[in-house]
């Protein structure tokens, strides 16, 4: 197995446990984090490519994955206060508006 | 004048539209009642001396026929559909007859309706039928003589149900629109036979094309018997003539022009116009004539003690009619159309005597109610009792001559008269005579059973209505001098008669004159002095008065067998079933699965997050497996 | 064998450091207090890092330390302080969709990574391409990208509006 084949088979696993945390914990704020390590994943995968055609695309959207990355989490983090501020909980479950 | 044919058929119609779009409610009661008559009336008088000019112009053309076309009605495939207008000896006599027996009744209508409020509306619709009728007589192919057939059921129905506000009236009105329907699919259908085989609809064509060696691959006795039933409806014979009886609710100018003297003639004129179809269909001819004679014969029945006047002479056309049929049948066109003359002149006169009889009795029409009038209404009178005389068939009136040839031929033809076709002609004939005197006397002679009030206001009609009935008596009187077959024999030949029978010819009319006199001696002897002897008579055979009375109960029977049964079917089987569970049902029902399955699926919004994810995941999965095992 | 070790280092220490940045990620979601969460992904975060400097980006490397570890999970980690106290401590840490998600996650694996490995082999072959630096990276991201780095900015412009109409709503909310 070479580099490539490594760097990509990670980037799938990173993606899957983000995924699956996402599914599987309560607490919203690790639901958030394992929102990040999907985008973790997917920026490895981006890198990969890459550096494995040697063009810049990969690396320029990895950038702009970045910035949108953290201007994401700046508006999650106040919706996630003002929701916990609302019923004093960080769990997903009491959170059940978009019934019906 | 190119287009004088055109114009013939056109100008009631510009009566109607004047009528019907200024004069009305309708239109803003934009002028009096001064202008609806004068254009009411003028315009058929126009057409009336247009036919007469081209009568002139026809026999100056030897009697090669007028045609002219107005318009291309339609182009389909190779085949174009025109209408066009056909003027030949047959189609004159009609017009002359529809045209001035038709200007004389919209003259009469203008005293009779003079204080009726529709008096527009009337005239309207009265030139409606005008243009209908013209267009049904003049018209050169099948088509067009249906659009004037459907055209004059629509008027009539429109003058029947004039005065619809009385649901009585109004369903008079449907019953004839609904029963002339009935015949039409039979016109319909023997109208398409004959395309598909000769591919033309137009009558000269068809004729011809009947008259060669070889006939053409439709039996023609097939075709004739599908326009016959087209005939029966319009023409008031068994089995589709109950509507005429009930076509009394209308005014009385109505039933004299257009069940008496115009509409009902509409069958005669069909197959005496299509006689080269009937020369080759013995079977259809032999069908024509026993329905004539029976018809004859039964409404002759119903005749003899109907007590309502407009009645009596109701089931006095639809035996007349039947008449007319029996020489049809027997293969004297040209006689049958001499009748259709006569009697449009005597039943005219006798509708609308009937009329001025009810306009001076304020509206009563029960003849047991009368009596005594001879001399307070002598005009009326006096015209009554020589149509009454012309009917009976009393020489040297216009009814004898025509009769009395229908008789001889339905004896002596070679081409389907036998004894048994006349007797039942003849015995119709001695019950005309009879039941026409009965009414005479009922209703003129004899002491007063009117009450009070009534005869205090009994008066002379106005000269509009007795003027006409003047004009109608002396046409009556003199009409039969006009010797019609022969002017039709070149286009309508004669059949042959029976070389053995040549020598009864005399014999029969000295029979058909002793049955004219035997009736009116009958009815003289019955009715006269009180009717005492009329009373007994009826009082020892009630049955058969009452079935008689109860014209052996046909409406209810068709009620029984035709409508109850369609009401059923409609109600349970289309309505309820077919409507309601099926098409409802469907509807209703989709509607109703698609709510529960959209409530089912709609529980999977739990409005927990997670189970998005894991859904969205889940599809990610199967989408993945799905394009990569296909792929 | 120390030879051997030296010249194949960085392949090794790729290997050494995508093994711990699986083991990271998978601790994320097995340990309980979000707070040791957030320092799994932070540790997951540097160990990419330092495989993209193995792979020549070192600039990429920079940022991803920078704004990710420095910036992101800083402000995560502010978070977990402030909203520590509110946590419940009866609740467990999974939902009810554990089993099913995990069978449904394996699947998803399988399903790519044999679809990848058998439909598209050329993928994950390794090709040699052109090293580029820096400032190769700067040219083609301000000239030939230059659309998707204007839209990027108005995001961010977006987001600060977004942000303030929050505060604006809390306030008003909370006086």
């Amino acid at each position: 197995m070479d580099k490539i084949q490594v760097l990509l088979a990670l980037s799938v696993a990173l993606f899957a446990v983000g995924l699956l945390g996402v599914v599987i914990r309560r607490n919203m704020l690790v639901m958030l984090m394992c929102m990040e390590l999907m985008l973790n994943g997917v920026n490895l995968s981006l890198v990969t490519f890459s550096h494995q055609l040697g063009s810049t695309v990969g690396a320029v959207l990895v950038f702009l994955i970045f910035v949108v990355a953290t201007a994401e989490i700046a508006i999650a983090i106040p919706i996630v206060l003002m929701l916990v501020r609302q019923k004093h909980t960080l769990d997903i479950n009491t959170f059940t508006n978009l019934k019906g | 004048m190119k287009h004088v044919l055109t114009l013939i058929v056109v100008l009631p119609l510009v009566g109607f539209l004047l009528n019907g779009f200024l004069a009305t409610r309708f239109g803003g009661n934009r002028v009096g009642k001064g202008f609806v008559t004068v254009t009411a009336c003028g315009l058929p008088i126009v057409s009336f001396l247009l036919a007469v000019a081209c009568l002139v112009r026809l026999q100056e053309a030897g009697y090669q026929p007028l045609i002219e076309t107005a318009y291309t009605w339609a182009v389909i495939g190779g085949k174009s559909f025109e209408i066009s207008f056909y003027f030949d000896r047959l189609t004159a006599v009609m017009t002359l007859i529809v045209t001035g027996v038709g200007s004389l009744i919209h003259i009469y209508s203008a005293g009779y309706m003079k204080d009726d409020e529709s008096y527009a509306r009337y005239f309207a619709y009265l030139n409606l039928f005008l243009f209908f009728m013209l267009m049904l007589v003049l018209g050169r192919s099948l088509l067009v003589l249906f659009v004037g057939w459907e055209g004059v059921g629509l008027a009539s129905y429109l003058l029947i149900g004039f005065w619809f506000e009385d649901p009585e009236k109004a369903a008079a009105g449907k019953k004839a629109f609904i029963v002339n329907r009935i015949g039409d699919a039979g016109f319909l259908l023997g109208m398409f036979l004959l395309y598909q085989t000769l591919g033309t609809l137009d009558m000269d064509r068809i004729n011809a094309a009947f008259n060669v060696a070889t006939l053409p691959a439709v039996s023609a006795s097939l075709v004739g018997i599908l326009l016959f039933i087209g005939a029966t409806g319009k023409s008031a014979q068994i089995p589709l003539y109950v509507w005429l009886p009930d076509a009394m609710a209308g005014p009385t100018p109505v039933s004299a022009l257009i069940h008496a003297a115009t509409m009902v003639t509409a069958g005669v004129y069909l197959i005496a116009r299509l006689s080269g179809i009937y020369l080759h269909a013995p079977g259809a001819s032999a069908l024509v004539a026993g329905i004539g004679a029976a018809t004859a014969f039964f409404a002759a029945t119903i005749a003899l003690v109907q007590t309502d006047i407009k009645k009596v002479l109701a089931y006095s056309t639809v035996s007349q009619l039947g008449l007319m049929f029996v020489a049809l049948g027997v293969g004297a066109y040209g006689v049958a159309v001499f009748h259709v003359y006569t009697h449009a002149f005597f039943k005219a006169c006798l509708f609308l005597g009937a009329g001025s009889v009810i306009h001076a009795l304020s509206g009563e029409q029960d003849i047991m109610k009368m009596g005594g009038l001879a001399k307070k209404i002598p005009v009326t009178f006096a015209t009554f009792a020589i149509a009454t005389a012309a009917i009976a068939g009393i020489p040297p009136l216009a009814g004898f001559f025509s009769k009395d040839e229908i008789l001889w031929f339905s004896f002596a033809s070679a081409r389907g008269g036998s004894t048994f076709l006349w007797l039942v002609a003849s015995a119709a004939s001695l019950m005309t005579s009879f039941y026409m005197f009965r009414l005479l006397w009922l209703t003129f002679f004899g002491a007063s059973r009117m009450s009070h009030d009534v005869a205090h206001h009994v008066h002379e009609s106005p000269l509009s209505m007795t003027g006409v009935l003047g004009v109608l008596a002396a046409l009556s009187a003199i009409g039969g001098f006009f010797a019609l077959p022969h002017f039709l024999e070149p286009m309508l030949p004669l059949p042959d008669v029976v070389p053995a029978l040549h020598h009864c010819e005399k014999t029969l009319i000295g029979i058909a004159v002793v049955l004219a006199f035997a009736g009116l001696a009958a009815a003289a002897y019955l009715y006269g002095g009180g009717a005492r002897r009329a009373t007994t008579l009826r009082e020892r055979f009630p049955l058969a008065h009452g079935l008689l009375l109860g014209k052996y109960f046909i409406d209810e029977v068709y009620d029984f067998l035709i409508s109850r049964p369609l009401l059923w079917l409609s109600e349970r089987v289309f309505l309820r079933l077919g409507d309601r569970v099926l098409l409802d049902g469907t509807l209703n029902g989709l509607a109703a699965w698609a709510q529960r399955t959209a409530g089912s699926l709609g529980r999977i919004q739990t409005g927990n997050l997670q189970l998005y994810a894991f859904l969205a995941l889940a599809g990610v999965v199967v989408a993945l497996v799905w394009t990569w095992a296909h792929v | 064998m120390i030879e051997n070790l030296l010249q194949h280092l960085d392949t090794l220490l790729l290997y050494v450091f995508a093994a711990c940045a699986l083991l990271s990620a998978v601790l994320m979601l097995v340990l309980r207090q979000p707070m040791r969460v957030a320092m799994a992904l932070i540790s997951t975060m540097v160990f990419l890092g330092g495989i993209y400097g193995l792979l020549g980006v070192h600039f990429i490397a920079a940022f991803q330390v920078l704004i990710y570890v420095g910036a992101v999970m800083v402000f995560m980690v502010y978070v977990i302080m402030l909203l520590e106290v509110r946590e419940s401590a009866g609740t467990g840490r999974f939902s009810t969709l554990v089993i099913p998600g995990t069978i449904a996650t394996i699947l998803f694996v399988g399903a790519l990574g044999y679809g990848v490995w058998h439909g598209y082999p050329a993928l994950i072959k390794a090709a040699a391409g052109a090293r580029f630096g820096i400032a190769q990276f700067s040219i083609s991201f301000l000239t030939e990208y230059w659309l998707h780095f204007e839209l990027t900015s108005v995001l961010l412009v977006v987001a600060v509006v977004a942000a303030l109409a929050v505060i604006k709503v809390s306030r008003r909310a909370h006086g």
